[in-house]
């Protein structure tokens, strides 16, 4: 951990770039944090419709104007790349937080029990299959039925308390059966790895451009629902990423000490491991963080799976096409938007070097 | 390392000495946004395709889009019409010259061959097949192949535009072993299950719902001016003229016509894309301009020159509608408020650049007879839509309106609702938006997918929403649309209007005998439409469109596609 | 060799099989599908085409015709109170979703005839009353009656129905119906938390998808009632080309351009080259792809390009070369977007493994053999850096189908990309399911012809493979 910290110190004093990059991002980021206390003329939704279609610098009346331009609507272009920002980040920065736990949770979890390293009884499997199965449907199908045919709540509570009841008497159940039935008490081992290892490549046949697009056409347009979309899908990388480098850790010969000297494996994962993924997930991270950009501002292009009042980069640019002289619209945000990804790229590079210098030595 | 440059500058030099292709001036080119589904002229469903149809294929009647009239096209004359008790009785007669591309002459065989292939179970007619189910039988004339009447059920004023509103369809081409001859029209209404296990009707939905009945050449051949001439499936389609139409020089109608030598269909879906090939002289046509746009191209000397550029009053209208059956939107004050906060003047520019107009109702104003000119267009007013609700009950308070309603505290918002995808809705959501915020009324906007909304809206399942709604100037039937009869779950009428009134006017407007006596009744539902603001209709739309100047006689109009292609004559 | 590409080929099927079943179950589940919206919607015109029950027939035709009637899946789970076959197609939607409603609550057996009993009510109101008494109030409680989903405003509605009813034989159908509401009052609550499971055999929907699906039937589109798959093969013909153009373009020049930056003389070069190469992998496609339009193809800046298309109409027939210049003038611009969307990723990669290779022993042997630079870059270090350069063109794919969606989408060609986009924004889901198996197909295909040049490339990877 302190070793990572100072790895990047050295960077910041060695690496004009970098610096150039990291202080970009830290000054963007501060700027979105304290947005809503600048005051800017004009919010980004709001619409001046007596000034649409207004290239950049060019009125000068009062107080009010617009430096960057306007779009059909009248919006401020200036505002609206600004705040856009705010968006680009607000969404990118969880969405990718959530992946990176995914994946590397998933991932390390593979790397570290293996095929064979994880093992349970019969009986909690069955449970677990059981009660996934009644959750399923009482926690699930039923409620979603109840609301779609405008049933009333309490008709989903009952459903829910049901499920839960359900679950309960499974588990008592299963309990009482393991006494009497020898072959459930045994144990028997979870191919973690290999669970993994599939799951990621059915994901990964896809294209993830293609997956967001089609699971996006089965929901209605929301930013919750489009995040968890691109959560659900971005996770691989990481994964293994993650697996890979927890492989690595276990051969080295301090983790080998580590378990000879009878650490369990939850303290060796906690200790041991996560400090030493930190830095390559970091750099993954710092890297599709610059994806994550591109793809939620060609969403909003496409106008695919987000609701037409958020503010986002690519809504602005989209506006270019019914106006093709309003050049303004495509070269703001996206210059912003290219200097962010490049900005990111950059930094991830200089990362990707320290740690993998430092690994490798 | 040389050789790499080498080819890097002769690839360029090759590029670059491509120009623009040569055009052929007797050639029509015209853009078409959307590809036909198919052009089976009883499943067709884009508008594209439609007048690609009207140039294959003719109806017994049709709009003459040089004066918005409808004239008979395959008839000799418009239909006679005799009202009995429960059936309604049109008579039509088939022009003497109308002859098929093979020079066999159009039948009331082939007539009653369309209409069995437009009721009959199994086939793909489920489109069509609503809109001509009130014609319950033919009878052919035994003296005259050429005369036939229609028996229809009941009488609407549209019914004269229905009975004439399908492509007749060449039984010899569609049907050549006669498997639909034996069957009857008048079999062919109420309960078809027998029908479903006659053996000829299966061999011949095998044949006709097979995709070469919409796309083939060699089937889609009718009794107009023109022969599909190729397909390129994504690229363009191409239409020739016939050598010797029979509706050329017609003396009773010379609007039926066939000009241009050829007319290619170019297939562009992009509109910037549309506009650049318009811009780089490669297309003769191009509507749907976006606004902005079309206000740039007139700026252009360079291209005024070549283009000719017209913006036709439409038949399309935007319009509000506010579920009048939720408790909280259930006062006409309120809902007047709500009209007073759509900023119709501010939609108008935005979205349509000023090509539009304000209307009161769903009347166009370019029908002066029946328009209600006493009444002014909603517009902005935020002062009197204050008024309005506090007049309505509404308290103003620190964040909005609240009234006691049924014993709850309730807070008045709005979700508006529109299809997703359009622009034109868009700015007026959100433009609503604004100014209701400006008021202290909390609006949500939220687009949607075209299907979920119509369901929403037949659910009753909204609050508010914007939607268009086109027509004709021929029939003024608003009876769907507005009556209480047809406001049930499932209805047209989702926004729930409908006083006593409102539906003895409607039920009197299709009654009406004379013109004056129906434009009295259209301008009372129009009162009592503006007052009710449940259906607050914002503007009628124009078309923009521009057409080379080589070619005359364009016969522009509102009524879509906006020009008759057919007609263009070359300039000299 | 055979036996290890077989086996990698059955593990990817259960993967299609996987994807292409969760396409078409969700696809399936939900509402609206393409032909209820044009069947039942009457148009956006002022006056109806046909009525509201005509309409309602002819989709119930369409349905039928379709098979979409039929049960979803071979098993079904719901509550036990509420069967799918009772609410069939037969009733008009309000229907439908009453008679679901009250099943739910009450069960079906109650609710169906409670539902046959209010039409039986409105058939006897209809032919005695409508025409002589303007019965406002009843068609109101009528209303209620056919809408409503709980029993006291049920009851409340028949009882006043009653009340009015002046002809014996409305009372007694009134009557009727408050004796079936009668009998739906006791069924328990909970009732409906009960499941059922039912087995519907192999007349359901996805078993006659997949069936048609085993023998090479995609289905046909719902928007243009065209095969899905000889829609593909049209896109796919109209994308084929470009895409491996810009492939062999791509990759040659990111060739040339990683050698020519391998030679210590050409430092200068690669100190410009590089960052520029990182910098264009920063703007987004579309970006690009706009910026291209609005610079290179609009008559307002420079025209050098023709925007549109794939091509005019030509009335006399053309040459094979003058056919394929005209292909290469069109396809200009998305090429040049395709290259440049794609070159940066290439070129870093090679770029870093030919550097990779050069610092390794054998070259070094090599230069001090006296072998020129280039010599030594192309025989020696270009050679040796093939495997990682068959991984990273085998992990190329899915950059490229992204690009060509945006390309396709802002150069109007029409190929998979802008099928697939078109299939997203209209949901036509045969269409989407078809669309996601062949770009699905041949990454799979892609990344078996990278086992195989593999096998080509290094002999010890063929031993291991036998």
């Amino acid at each position: 951990m302190k070793q990572a910290w100072q790895n990047i110190r050295a960077l910041w004093r060695n690496e004009t770039l970098f610096r150039i990059a990291a202080s970009y991002l830290g000054l963007l980021l501060l700027l979105i944090l304290l947005l809503p206390w600048i005051p800017l003329p004009y919010g980004p939704n709001d619409l001046d419709l007596e000034h649409i279609y207004q290239p950049p610098f060019s009125l000068t009346y009062a107080t009010k104007s617009h430096p960057m331009g306007t779009d059909r609507l009248g919006r401020d272009v200036l505002a609206n790349v600004l705040y856009g920002a705010r968006t680009a980040f607000f969404i990118s920065i969880p969405v990718m937080a959530l992946a990176a736990l995914l994946g590397l949770t998933l991932g390390a979890g593979a790397g570290f029990f293996g095929d064979k390293g994880f093992s349970t009884s019969r009986r909690n499997l069955l449970l677990c299959l059981l009660s996934l199965l009644c959750l399923g449907y009482y926690w699930l199908y039923l409620p979603v039925q109840i609301a779609s045919l405008n049933l009333g709540t309490p008709m989903a509570l009952k459903s829910i308390m049901a499920g839960a009841v359900v679950v309960v008497l499974l588990f008592c159940f299963s309990s009482l059966l393991q006494k009497f039935i020898a072959p459930l008490r045994q144990r028997v081992a979870v191919p973690v790895d290999q669970l993994v290892m599939r799951l990621t490549e059915a994901v990964s046949t896809i294209p993830r451009f293609v997956l967001i697009l089609v699971l996006a056409s089965f929901l209605p347009p929301s930013v919750l629902l489009l995040s968890l979309i691109i959560s659900l899908t971005a996770w691989t990388g990481i994964a293994r990423l993650a697996r890979a480098e927890m492989m690595r850790i276990k051969q080295l010969p301090y983790f080998e000490a580590a378990r000879s000297i009878g650490l369990n494996s939850r303290e060796l994962l906690w200790r041991q491991a996560f400090p030493n993924l930190l830095g390559p997930v970091l750099v993954a991270f710092t890297f599709s963080l610059g994806g994550l950009l591109a793809l939620e501002s060609t969403l909003s292009f496409l106008n695919i799976g987000v609701p037409p009042t958020l503010v986002s980069w690519g809504r602005t640019i989209a506006s270019v096409r019914s106006n093709t002289a309003a050049w303004w619209l495509v070269v703001f945000p996206g210059a912003l938007l290219t200097l962010t990804i490049l900005a990111l790229y950059t930094c991830s590079h200089y990362l990707s070097k320290v740690f993998s210098s430092k690994n490798r030595g | 390392m040389r050789n790499f440059r080498l080819l890097v500058a002769s690839l360029f030099i090759v590029l670059s000495s491509c120009s623009q292709p040569e055009r052929a001036p007797e050639e029509v080119r015209v853009r078409l946004a959307v590809e036909p589904e198919t052009l089976s002229p009883v499943s067709y469903s884009d508008a594209g395709a439609l007048q690609i149809l009207n140039l294959l294929f003719q109806s017994l009647l049709s709009a003459d889009l040089a004066d918005n009239q409808i004239k008979p096209y395959l008839a000799a004359d418009l239909p006679q019409v005799e009202r009995l008790d429960s059936v309604s009785l049109f008579t039509y007669q088939i022009r003497e010259e109308a002859s098929w591309t093979n020079g066999s002459p159009v039948t009331a065989a082939d007539v009653a061959f369309t209409l069995k292939v437009l009721k009959a179970p199994l086939l793909n007619n489920e489109f069509l097949k609503p809109q001509v189910q009130f014609i319950q039988d033919i009878r052919l004339d035994s003296s005259n192949a050429k005369r036939f009447t229609f028996v229809c059920e009941g009488y609407s004023p549209e019914m004269e535009l229905l009975t004439g509103d399908f492509f007749i369809l060449p039984a010899y081409l569609f049907d050549p072993e006669a498997l639909l001859q034996p069957l009857e029209v008048a079999a062919l209404t109420g309960s078809l299950s027998e029908l479903e296990n006659n053996s000829d009707l299966k061999a011949f939905a095998a044949r006709f719902n097979s995709p070469a009945y919409g796309h083939s050449t060699r089937v889609l051949q009718g009794s107009g001016g023109y022969l599909l001439e190729s397909w390129e499936n994504g690229k363009y389609l191409t239409l020739k003229r016939k050598s010797d139409w029979w509706g050329n020089n017609l003396p009773d109608a010379p609007y039926l016509s066939a000009n241009p030598e050829r007319i290619s269909f170019q297939l562009i879906p992009d509109n910037t894309t549309a506009l650049m090939a318009l811009r780089s002289r490669q297309l003769d046509v191009l509507d749907n301009i976006e606004a902005a746009e079309f206000n740039e191209l007139r700026q252009e000397e360079d291209f005024l020159k070549e283009y000719a550029m017209y913006s036709p009053d439409a038949y399309e209208f935007i319009y509000a509608g506010i579920n009048t059956r939720l408790p909280k939107l259930s006062d006409k004050r309120t809902r007047q408020a709500i009209a007073h906060l759509l900023d119709v003047k501010s939609m108008i520019k935005v979205s349509q650049q000023n090509y539009a107009t304000p209307t009161v109702g769903p009347v166009p104003p370019s029908l002066k007879a029946y328009y209600n000119n006493k009444l002014t267009p909603y517009s902005l007013h935020q002062k009197k839509a204050m008024e309005l609700l506090s007049s309505a009950g509404w308290q103003r308070e620190q964040d909005g309106w609240f009234q006691e309603i049924n014993g709850n505290r309730e807070q008045l918002t709005l979700e508006v609702n529109y299809r997703a995808g359009s622009s034109n809705y868009e700015n007026a959501a959100i433009i609503f938006q604004q100014s209701a915020a400006a008021v202290g009324i909390p609006v949500q906007v939220q687009a949607m997918e075209n299907s979920l909304l119509s369901q929403n809206l037949k659910a009753h399942d909204f609050e508010m929403f914007f939607r268009s709604l086109s027509g004709n100037p021929f029939v003024l039937n608003f009876q769907p649309l507005l009556h209480s009869d047809f406001a049930g779950k499932g209805g047209r009428n989702v926004t729930g209007f409908g006083t006593p009134e409102s539906d003895n006017v409607l039920d009197a407007i299709n009654k009406a005998d004379t013109p004056e006596v129906k434009a009295k009744l259209l301008k009372r539902l129009q009162e009592i439409l503006y007052d009710e603001a449940a259906f607050i209709s914002l503007y009628y739309l124009k078309d923009r469109l521009a057409v080379h100047r080589r070619f005359g006689n364009v016969k522009v109009s509102g009524l879509k596609p906006n020009y008759d292609v057919s007609a263009f004559t070359l300039k000299e | 060799m055979g036996g290890y590409l077989l086996r990698r080929f059955l593990l990817a099927i259960p993967a299609l099989w996987a994807l292409a079943t969760v396409v078409f179950l969700l696809s399936r589940l939900l509402p609206g599908t393409y032909g209820s919206e044009r069947i039942l919607q009457s148009g956006t015109g002022y006056y109806s085409k046909g009525s509201e029950t005509d309409r309602q027939a002819a989709y119930l035709s369409y349905v039928k015709r379709t098979g979409q009637d039929m049960p979803l899946f071979y098993l079904s789970a719901g509550p036990a109170t509420h069967s799918p076959a009772e609410t069939a197609v037969s009733y008009t939607k309000q229907t439908q979703e009453q008679l679901t409603k009250l099943s739910w609550r009450y069960g079906a057996q109650n609710a169906k005839a409670y539902i046959q009993s209010v039409a039986a009510l409105k058939k006897q109101w209809q032919d005695s009353y409508h025409n002589a008494v303007p019965g406002n109030a009843v068609a109101v409680h009528l209303q209620t009656l056919q809408a409503a989903d709980n029993t006291e405003p049920l009851v409340d509605a028949a009882e006043e129905i009653r009340a009015a009813a002046g002809h014996p034989r409305l009372r007694r159908a009134a009557d009727n119906v408050l004796v079936r509401l009668q009998a739906m009052q006791p069924q328990g609550s909970l009732a409906f938390l009960l499941p059922a499971i039912s087995w519907h055999g192999s007349q359901n929907q996805y078993h006659q998808w997949l069936v048609q699906l085993l023998h090479g039937n995609l289905g046909n589109s719902y928007k243009s009632s065209r095969p899905v798959l000889e829609v593909l093969v049209e896109a796919v013909g109209n994308t084929w080309w470009l895409l491996i153009c810009s492939m062999v373009i791509t990759f040659f020049l990111a060739l040339e351009l990683s050698v020519l930056m391998a030679q210590k003389k050409e430092n200068r070069l690669r100190k410009v080259l590089l960052p520029l190469l990182f910098m264009l992998d920063s703007i987004p496609p579309f970006v690009l792809a706009l910026l291209l339009l609005v610079l290179l193809a609009n008559p307002n800046f420079i025209q050098l390009f023709p925007v549109f298309g794939m091509g005019y109409y030509m009335p006399q027939e053309l040459g094979l070369w003058q056919e394929l210049m005209q292909w290469a003038y069109f396809m200009a611009l998305p090429l040049l977007s395709l290259v440049l969307f794609n070159l940066p990723y290439l070129t870093s990669q090679i770029h870093s493994a030919i550097s990779a290779a050069m610092q390794s022993d054998f070259t070094r042997t090599a230069r001090a053999k006296g072998l020129a630079e280039s010599a030594v870059i192309r025989k020696h270090a270009l050679r040796n850096s093939l495997l990682p350069i068959i991984t990273i063109v085998s992990d190329f794919i899915p950059a490229l189908v992204t690009g060509t969606l945006i390309v396709e989408t802002v150069f109007a060609v029409p190929g998979v990309g802008r099928l697939l986009l078109d299939a997203v924004l209209s949901r036509d889901y045969p269409m989407l399911t078809g669309i996601v198996l062949i770009i699905a197909a041949f990454r799979i295909a892609a990344y078996l012809l990278a086992d195989m040049a593999y096998a080509w490339a290094d002999p010890r990877i063929r031993q291991r493979m036998t």
